[in-house]
């Protein structure tokens, strides 16, 4: 029952007239930043990301580092609710993870003319997911904690491996190029000072490079640059449908009774959803298809998915943000994120001069409860404004594109700059967001270089530290069970890839053979 | 598809070369500071080779796999519409900077520092009248407002300083 306690102490850090004050501005913006299709939540967070260390230094007053994570977090939610306007609305998806709400979000509200119920039922099974999802994070995060305190330097480093291994492993990219990623990721955290001998590295002579390649500027290309250089391709393409919506009463209520319809299916979702969100490198994106597909698969009405079924809204959403809620739990508890967003928000935590992991608990506990208590308080103020607010969200999708677009590339801009004061941030910032463009079009995954990007100097410090404890013999790696399971877990997530090629294989020479018998009986 | 999944590939691990090629001195007999420490530069040695053996893998299966006859971009549309944000962007972080270069002596000056603020005026108001096609009290006004509202907001509101111009070392400028 300490939770109880500590989650009170929690809600009374984040009620506080600043906190909350921030967190509404940042669902806000998260909202807009949702809608807007140019930017995306992980872009959004990490061209805000200078901005909270101001926050965190007190620059307003009563602020502090749970402010600056309120801040941070509640762009995300907002972002993870405001994606699906423009998804049922306009066909297009504002997120990564509303692409599954163009399958039935858009048809229910076109062609079966209900655009408020679409809304109000992707809101009502957000809401529920999320809820569902915080109330595990709440119970789940403390005893992982408590059991991370325990590890060495071998185990830590196994739970590197093992997050590097998911992301390969069940990564919906091919696997040597989620690995080529990872590799490029790790690389460039080692550019700079070694943290142990203090040799400098990979500089290649240039004394701006010392202090090492900065996340921030890197993410912010990727995603922020990288994002705007890809819709600006889409907007020498597409075209845009447009339907006018207005949420009323009477869709909540209805939403709520078709919910109640699906209670079974959006409860097992946003479960589902938690335990695949904890995995690295996964979050929400790849929830909502697995939603999608539970939804279908247990449906006594298969035939009209893809027509505006309402379980093919609620499954995907249900799961989607239940998953965006447990991408924070390996960051908080661990050290490690779940997701490109959550791996940004990390990076925050570097910055304030915080360590993510176990130790948060003991040390700043009022930072970790006030961030659960916001995430409770963060999704029931989403869920409200967007009730509220839908008719002025849709309007932001008629911004001109002329000046949108250029604004976002300069407040990218601001955001890489003031970290460090530092022009090579802003060239690291558009390079790497024309790198960024290039690479999604080569359909090479992010994910991967982010997460390894941000953990690749903890990976090399465990690595190193527990081969100086094992007088150089990797065999210390197994002396531990816990690390030797965890070992031999990511090797089984990296074959899987190779399994399933074998398998593939083989059932495309049965078929040949088949076939080839069928032509020659 | 197939070049430029093959050109990817090939620069991802002539990248991962010149790492590895950095990080030669990985087997040094003197790497590491301690009993069992492997040194500096074994990290980074291995990191690359694992990214250029992949790179390799991607860049095989690109040329024995039979791929879609697509290109890259579809249709010259979208390449223009691409470029048409590119460019000025990476035009608009050299004009904040400025573009020169320095001996020993003096520093000289192609293009002067426009700093922030002036090459945002200048940015936001090419995309209002190239992409907008606005009406030239309109450019002027988006040109103006938008350094003036940030200005307000980072400079004033969280006392975040940002690049000036050189008319603003010449007093000519706040900004």
């Amino acid at each position: 029952m300490e939770v109880f306690g500590q989650l009170a102490g929690g809600f009374a850090t984040a009620l506080q007239p600043i906190n909350m004050a921030m967190l509404f501005i940042a669902v806000v913006l998260g909202l807009v930043i949702g809608v807007l299709p140019g930017l995306g939540g992980t872009s959004g967070v990490a061209i805000l990301l200078p901005i909270t260390v101001f926050i965190a230094h007190g620059s307003l007053p009563g602020s502090d580092a749970t402010t600056a994570i309120i801040f941070l977090a509640g762009i995300y939610w907002g972002a993870l609710f405001g994606g699906v306007i423009t998804s049922i609305l306009f066909n297009i998806p504002g997120e990564p993870w509303a692409v599954v709400l163009l399958f039935d979000g858009f048809p229910l509200a076109k062609r079966l003319g209900k655009p408020g119920l679409a809304l109000a039922s992707s809101f009502v099974s957000s809401f529920l997911g999320a809820l569902v999802s915080t109330i595990l994070f709440t119970f789940f995060a403390l005893p992982i904690a408590l059991k991370a305190l325990e590890f060495g330097p071998a185990e830590l480093f196994a739970v590197f491996v093992l997050s590097f291994a998911t992301l390969i492993g069940l990564g919906a990219e091919a696997p040597m190029k989620s690995l080529a990623m990872l590799a490029l990721g790790l690389l460039l955290a080692a550019v700079g000072f070694d943290t142990i001998t203090g040799e400098q590295r990979l500089n290649f002579g240039q004394i701006s490079l010392l202090s090492g390649i900065s996340f921030v500027p890197v993410t912010i290309g990727l995603f922020g640059i990288g994002e705007i250089l890809a819709s600006a391709e889409e907007q020498g393409i597409g075209f845009v449908e447009n339907i006018s919506a207005r949420l009323g009463l009477r869709d909540v209520f209805e939403a709520v009774r078709e919910l109640r319809k699906r209670l079974r299916l959006v409860l097992s979702n946003a479960i589902i959803g938690f335990f695949f969100g904890v995995l690295p490198g996964h979050g929400a994106t790849a929830a909502s298809f697995l939603g999608y597909g539970l939804a279908r698969q247990y449906s006594k009405n298969k035939e009209n998915f893809g027509k505006g079924e309402i379980s093919g809204i609620m499954g995907p959403q249900a799961a989607a943000d239940s998953a965006g809620v447990a991408s924070l739990v390996p960051m908080i508890t661990l050290g490690i994120p779940g997701s490109p967003t959550s791996a940004v928000i990390m990076a925050g935590l570097f910055i304030w001069g915080l360590q993510p992991g176990p130790v948060l608990f003991i040390q700043h506990p009022d930072f970790v409860w006030g961030l659960i208590a916001s995430i409770y308080l963060g999704h029931l103020l989403t869920f409200i404004l967007c009730l509220l607010a839908v008719p002025l969200l849709a309007m932001i999708m008629r911004v001109p594109y002329a000046i949108i677009t250029p604004f976002i590339v300069v407040i990218s801009i601001i955001g890489s700059y003031s970290l460090n004061n530092s022009m090579l941030d802003v060239f690291i910032t558009v390079i790497f967001g024309v790198i960024g463009y290039w690479l999604r079009k080569m359909k090479y995954p992010l994910a991967p270089l982010v997460v390894a990007l941000v953990l690749g100097d903890s990976t090399e410090r465990e690595l190193r530290k527990a081969l100086i404890a094992g007088h150089g013999s990797p065999l210390y790696f197994f002396n531990s069970g816990l690390s030797t399971v965890i070992l031999v877990l990511a090797i089984v997530l990296v074959l899987i890839p190779l399994i399933r090629t074998i398998r593939a294989r083989r059932r495309g020479a049965v078929a040949a053979a088949g076939a080839g018998s069928a032509a020659h009986p | 598809m197939r070049p430029y999944q093959v050109a990817t590939a090939a620069a991802i691990a002539l990248i991962a070369a010149v790492a590895m090629f950095d990080s030669r001195a990985a087997f040094s007999p003197s790497a590491g500071t301690a009993p069992g420490d492997v040194g500096a530069r074994w990290y980074p040695f291995w990191a690359a080779t694992i990214m250029g053996t992949a790179a390799v893998v991607v860049a095989y299966r690109a040329l024995t796999t039979p791929q879609a006859a697509e290109g890259v971009f579809e249709g010259s549309r979208s390449l223009f519409a691409v470029l048409k944000l590119m460019l000025p962007m990476l035009a608009y972080a050299v004009l904040i900077g400025g573009v020169g270069f320095r001996t020993t002596d003096f520093t000289y000056r192609i293009v002067p520092p426009f700093g922030f603020y002036l090459a945002t005026a200048l940015y936001m108001g090419l995309f209002a009248w190239w992409l907008g096609r606005y009406k030239v009290w309109w450019v002027a006004a988006i040109a103006v407002a938008f350094p003036i509202v940030i200005f307000a907001v980072f400079e004033i509101g969280f006392r975040v300083s940002l690049p000036k111009s050189f008319l603003f070392s010449s007093g000519l400028l706040p900004f």
